[in-house]
């Protein structure tokens, strides 16, 4: 590598590396396993070098490293969707990163809070891949409204639309059993079928 | 407020997004429904936040620097994670070849195990063992059985011996984590059978017990040596 390609190389790390853990952990949150998730963050980021003169000039590089992932991820999505062998019946598996939480002093609560997490990574997975998706970017990674408008081209309107239903469906999921809302249960309020959201989009 | 009222706007009220809270204040102190309903909300908020901290491994402190240096260095010969072991005249005969390793294993020591696979355990220590599948094409609506020893368990299936899924491989690596744990000493022979139309192919694992994870550690070290 010459001199200009090695600028280039340092330019192009000093503006992606604020950015990589926050986009490692989209590339997880669309394909929801290590190998896919690796090759994604890969290619995004043989595509951004490819465009470092456009990339330098942003004033927002994270957001549109994400665009360029999600893009990507859509585009090819028979390679990177979760096609795993453990996809079809995926509910009933516990998940390895579930299963190595980190333990707390306290043998029964970390039994407890393991046994949530797995409650709450089968719900997830009964999701369609749109109301999983905006939950994963908005609730869990933290994401703003407009930031996944200008990631997925999606309108906030449509984005706020699509996140309260997945909630209302995921609070349905898990209410369904009786440990995860510590009998916080409540009778469903009238007319709430007519807001039912659909078993997939 | 109705309560069907409070009901369209929960997400909003608990994002702080409304300005009418005191009134949903005053709504909920009064319902115990829409309290409860709230309370849910909220605790589904906070379980998210939690996942979020959980569910995503960290990846090798290594791993950005490789591929950083991949992007502006090795475009086009980049070391993608999957795709192996293609060229196999029949995905089924040939093209599937199972993989053993337990535990943390991507980047580290992957190698095909010629039979027969073994896996040591200790009893009632749950162990994640990750079944590597390869295969050269895709395969659609396969049949995965899993059958078990007595004494071995996969976690989530208590008291079941065999276990089976509809799924479908892709071109290249298929992972199936399966959480064991072993609830009496004597071990035996686990079976993974893939069926797909007429064919099928069967891998056999050989599950030891120890009793406890010291001697489960000391049987591993002579093992390696």
């Amino acid at each position: 590598m010459g001199a200009s390609g090695t600028k280039n190389a340092e330019g192009f790390e000093e503006l992606v590396r604020p950015h990589l853990e926050r986009l490692y952990r989209y590339a997880w949150r669309l394909t929801a396993a290590k190998p896919e998730a690796e090759d994604l963050f890969q290619d995004v980021l043989v595509k951004a070098f490819d465009r470092l003169p456009e990339l330098a000039a942003l004033t927002d590089p994270g957001t549109w490293l994400a665009r360029v992932m999600y893009n990507h991820f859509v585009d090819n999505r028979r390679q990177f969707a979760r096609r795993r062998v453990f996809s079809i019946d995926e509910s009933q598996l516990p998940e390895a990163s579930i299963e190595n939480l980190a333990g707390d002093l306290d043998p029964a609560l970390d039994a407890e809070r393991r046994q949530r997490m797995q409650q709450l990574d089968r719900a997830l997975s009964a999701l369609s891949d749109e109301y999983r998706l905006v939950v994963l970017m908005h609730d869990v990674e933290g994401y703003k409204l407009s930031e996944i408008q200008d990631i997925t081209g999606d309108p906030v309107g449509t984005v706020k639309s699509r996140l309260h239903r997945a909630r209302a469906r995921l609070r349905d999921l898990l209410g369904a059993d009786a440990t995860f809302f510590h009998g916080a249960s409540c009778k469903p309020v009238s007319e709430e079928d007519t807001d039912a959201v659909p078993a997939a989009e | 407020m109705p309560c069907q009222q409070l009901n369209d706007v929960i997400d909003d009220y608990i994002d702080g997004l409304r300005s009418d809270a005191l009134a949903i204040d005053r709504h909920i102190a009064g319902c115990n429904d829409c309290r409860q309903r709230v309370e849910r909300a909220r605790s589904l908020q906070a379980a998210l936040a939690e996942y979020a901290r959980t569910s995503v491994p960290t990846p090798d402190p290594a791993f950005f620097t490789r591929a950083l240096r991949a992007a502006v260095q090795d475009r086009g010969r980049r070391q993608h994670t999957r795709g192996w072991l293609k060229g196999f005249s029949s995905a089924l005969a040939a093209g599937l070849v199972i993989w053993l390793v337990a535990g943390d294993w991507i980047g580290t020591h992957e190698q095909p195990v010629a039979a027969p696979l073994q896996v040591t355990m200790a009893l009632e220590s749950p162990r994640t063992i990750n079944l590597v599948f390869s295969s050269a094409t895709d395969l659609s609506d396969a049949t995965l059985t899993v059958s078990l020893p007595p004494g071995i368990e996969i976690r989530g299936f208590q008291g079941q011996r065999e276990i089976s899924w509809m799924t479908s491989l892709r071109e290249g690596r298929n992972v199936l984590p399966l959480s064991l744990i072993a609830t009496s000493p004597q071990g035996g022979e686990l079976l993974a059978t893939l069926q797909h139309d007429d064919d099928n192919k069967t891998f056999r694992l050989q599950v030891t017990v120890t009793q406890t994870t010291s001697e489960l550690a000391k049987h591993q070290m002579e093992y390696r040596t």
